[in-house]
């Protein structure tokens, strides 16, 4: 089942008809590259690459009924924005209402848990416990997810690596033990929080990720 | 949105009220909805540059916002959603190529290597001027005529005063060649 002219033609040709091309398993990786190559190339095509106004009415309905049943689902850990909606002044309309929108069982929940970034995901191996530093925060990336694992004795704690300003990835400095945006110079403390000055401007901490050890291997909750 | 949620849900209800519930609430599903409208056309072109044909470029945007939708907090910052989105989208590429090669794509490099999440214009054009720099005068010109000008093997053929069995051959050279190419990049 080598790569042929033939074969890499057929996918040429569905990619210029904007046709799906057939997914078939493929000998090698330069087979694979050069399909990926194809893709950039057919992309560059003036007018390529725009979505359809169909294809964004369908999406938005889509996002609608996801929006819809996230909201209708309780949530693991609340978070403070809807809490403080039901704080401000609400509590007169009626239950009915609350609970259409999903937040009638929150009500009674306790005061929230620091941010937790993923609600729904599963738990990844991202590196040996053993592996991660005593004195210093350590990167990792784990599917969709950049953060830091903070060593304390034998249990580890996890932050997100994404300033909560632009969306940079931060850096950590052993000097100046803090974690610093190469964008705009945004600073974070070791536990998460924006630094005082950054903090007054209203930047938001960063969010914490959940972590374990099973068996020696440090284990985030990803997706 | 959050009025029309609400009003399916209580049909009772009057407007007024949910006019004053959705100002009060300015994150939360709004912040979701927001996020998709800003962001799903950026998302489409950072797909379609990688897959290159509509319907694929279509599934894999609906399965990123999906995704980022059931599976982060909503009281994020929008810059942290965007960051997101191209991840999610990153890993949701790695596992569509997968369908076609199993093995373990982190080594290529432009792919999925993180972009920067704040540039959202198309970067197809300039990234395939660069490519085609590189390569070898026959292969750029086949490249050029069949991809940016649409042209059909036939005519590739004509304009290049080859067969169309060598214009095939030519660009299965020149696709393998730049997908090398792009890899040692």
């Amino acid at each position: 089942m080598e790569d042929d002219p033939e074969k890499l033609d057929q996918h040429v040709e569905d990619l210029l008809q904007d046709r799906r091309p057939e997914r078939v398993p493929l000998p090698d990786q330069d087979a694979l590259l050069a399909r990926q190559t194809a893709a950039m190339l057919r992309s560059a095509k003036p007018g390529a690459g725009l979505p359809s106004q169909e294809f964004l009415q369908r999406m938005q309905r889509s996002v609608d009924g996801w929006v819809r049943a996230r909201a209708s689902e309780s949530e693991p850990h609340p978070g403070f924005s809807r809490r403080s909606l039901i704080l401000s002044g609400l509590s007169g309309i009626a239950a009915g209402l609350l609970a259409a929108l999903g937040v009638e069982k929150l009500t009674q929940k306790p005061a929230p848990r620091p941010m937790d970034l993923v609600i729904k995901g599963d738990w990844k191996n991202v590196m040996a416990l053993s592996a991660v530093p005593p004195d210093r925060p350590v990167r990792f990336t784990s599917g969709a997810v950049e953060g830091y694992l903070i060593r304390e004795g034998d249990t580890v704690r996890a932050l997100s690596a994404i300033c909560t300003h632009m969306g940079c990835a931060l850096n950590w400095s052993t000097l100046r033990t803090q974690f610093e945006c190469p964008c705009h110079g945004a600073t974070f403390e070791l536990d998460g929080s924006a630094s005082l000055e950054y903090e007054a401007k209203g930047l938001r901490r960063l969010p914490a990720l959940r972590v374990r050890v099973q068996g020696g291997q440090v284990q985030v909750y990803s997706v | 949105m959050l009025e029309d949620d609400a009003r399916q849900g209580n049909p009772g209800q009057r407007p007024a009220q949910l006019v004053h519930l959705r100002r009060a609430a300015p994150q939360d599903q709004d912040r979701l909805v927001w996020a998709y409208q800003t962001q799903v056309t950026a998302i489409y072109q950072y797909l379609y540059a990688r897959v290159g044909n509509r319907p694929d470029a279509e599934d894999l945007t609906a399965q990123v916002f999906m995704k980022a939708i059931q599976g982060m907090r909503q009281d994020v910052s929008v810059a942290e959603l965007r960051s997101w989105l191209y991840k999610v989208a990153q890993t949701t590429l790695a596992d569509h190529w997968r369908q076609y090669y199993a093995e373990d794509l982190t080594e290529l490099g432009e792919d999925v290597a993180p972009p920067p999440p704040s540039r959202e214009n198309h970067e197809a054009v300039p990234r395939v001027e660069a490519l085609l720099a590189t390569l070898p005068d026959s292969y750029r010109r086949v490249l050029e005529l069949r991809f940016l000008r649409g042209y059909s093997v036939r005519e590739t053929a004509h304009e290049l005063g080859l067969t169309e069995t060598n214009v095939k051959v030519l660009q299965f050279r020149a696709l393998n060649r730049a997908g090398r190419e792009r890899k040692g990049n």
